[in-house]
């Protein structure tokens, strides 16, 4: 944990946290004074959701994401807490810059939307082109920013012309130099409430959406499709693909097991507010749903790693997928009817 | 995952940590510092040596005067012709035309001039690739 000054000279203290959305709107929240931490945010802002989109094609192969579309977790947050944001987008680049340190210097810290490719100060491995990566803006430096960046352990310094490509990157989802910070948070939000909204909203977008790729119905369809894939495409071709699916699951940001940690997390927190049994039961469920998600990608990783050699073959990794789909069906049948039985 | 089950393996992240949410002994969740897994390490180099391939790959026929080294350093940028041409502000068409070497030779300076700004590089370095 450390702790920095904004161009306020106001405190601001770096949290270490393992999404970077939850990580930002957390942040801002508590530097208006609300404590609330990053599990409770991704849970209000039902950040949880499975989908498999194999017509959206990412370094040539479908992408697969295990949380909702970039900045739903922002938006439903901020609205579910009552929360008001300033919100900006940009098309000229100066315009943005210039707005941005003018915020800065009423001491405000700013979150904003980047391509985290031209983030200079990540690690190689970590850098691709995705313009989906959210960072704090604490002040400006000589020739750059200080930046909190909540997936790092430590606040960096950011070159001014690095934040300019980041911020103004193009391609698929651009962010156009989206910023915001708050302008007026509820200093006693109603948090039960918000639970109940993010947990119901969770407990729809996993359950309702009515097509093959979304939902517990996405993780059965694509378990089906990996148990076929060596046949269907080769097996290269196959491993490619797994991998790609575990990369998703465990790299980009996820505190472990596609979310579903983070998630476990939150359901704990919940079950504290509300003194609820049930929600702790949940959570443990939702930890040993989990630790399958890690197993499934021990399983995978195993088959890349030994061309297929051993017992471990495609159609454990896709039948330890099919457990998850099941167990997390029975899960978010259970959590919405707990969530409608809580009082807020 | 206990706090003990959090990976501690390999450290490729440079140094740097990242967060897992993993129980403590008195079963709450906690943020612990995992410094690399090596199940992550496998298919993430999967999709590494992957890229680092297909780069190799174009240099080669950027050498033997296959391809421009405008396509060279595009990729090494990780992109794609239509982030590129976004990017340029050049159409995607002409950029995949500038993929030809005789005609990126024959591109005039303003042009050149706005593929090196897009990619972040000196005018040398966007006529040459490493040897």
């Amino acid at each position: 944990m450390n702790t920095e000054m904004t161009a306020g000279g106001k405190p601001f203290v770096h949290h270490h946290s393992a999404h970077c959305e939850s990580g930002v709107t957390s942040a801002l929240f508590r530097d208006k004074g609300v404590e609330i931490s990053e599990p409770m945010i991704f849970g209000i802002g039902s950040g949880i959701f499975f989908g498999h989109l194999s017509f959206i094609k990412w370094v040539g192969l479908p992408i697969s994401t295990y949380r909702s579309q970039p900045g739903a977790v922002f938006r439903k947050a901020a609205k579910r807490l009552g929360g008001e944001f300033v919100t900006n987008r940009f098309r000229n680049p100066q315009k943005g810059m210039d707005e941005l340190k003018r915020v800065l210097k009423t001491g405000q810290i700013v979150g904003m939307t980047t391509n985290i490719y031209w983030l200079s100060y990540f690690p190689n491995r970590f850098r691709f082109q995705f313009n989906g990566h959210n960072i704090i803006i604490l002040r400006e430096i000589e020739n750059g920013f200080r930046v909190s960046d909540p997936v790092l352990d430590h606040p960096v310094d950011c070159l001014t012309e690095d934040l300019e490509r980041a911020r103004f990157a193009r391609g698929p989802l651009e962010p156009r130099g989206f910023m915001y910070y708050p302008k007026f948070v509820n200093p006693y939000p109603d948090l039960k409430a918000a639970c109940i909204r993010g947990m119901k909203d969770s407990c729809n977008m996993m359950l309702k959406i009515p097509l093959p790729i979304f939902g517990i119905r996405g993780i059965r369809s694509l378990a089906k499709k990996i148990i076929k894939m060596p046949e269907k495409i080769g097996f290269h071709e196959a491993c490619r693909h797994l991998a790609n699916i575990v990369r998703m699951q465990e790299e980009v940001g996820t505190g472990g097991a596609g979310f579903r940690f983070m998630y476990a997390a939150f359901l704990q927190e919940a079950a504290e507010l509300f003194g609820s049994d049930d929600l702790g039961r949940l959570s443990q469920e939702m930890t040993s749903i989990g630790d399958v998600w890690r197993e499934f990608a021990v399983v995978s990783a195993r088959i890349v790693k030994q061309r297929g050699q051993a017992e471990d073959n495609f159609s454990k990794a896709g039948g330890l997928m099919l457990i998850c789909a099941g167990r997390e069906e029975a899960l978010f049948k259970e959590l919405n009817i707990v969530a409608r039985k809580l009082k807020a | 995952m206990k706090v003990n089950e959090v990976p501690q393996d390999i450290t490729y992240y440079e140094g740097e940590k990242r967060a897992c949410y993993a129980l403590n002994d008195k079963g709450k969740y906690v943020i612990v510092t995992s410094s690399g897994w090596s199940a992550e390490e496998v298919v993430n180099g999967l999709a590494v040596t992957e890229l680092a391939a297909n780069l190799e790959e174009t240099r080669k026929a950027v050498l033997t005067g296959l391809k421009s080294p405008l396509c060279y350093h595009m990729e090494r940028r990780q992109m794609i012709p239509d982030i590129l041409a976004k990017t340029a502000g050049i159409a995607t068409f002409r950029v995949k035309r500038h993929f030809r070497p005789e005609i990126f030779d024959k591109l005039k300076l303003s042009v050149l001039d706005r593929y090196a700004k897009a990619l972040a590089i000196t005018m040398q370095e966007l006529k040459t690739v490493p040897e």
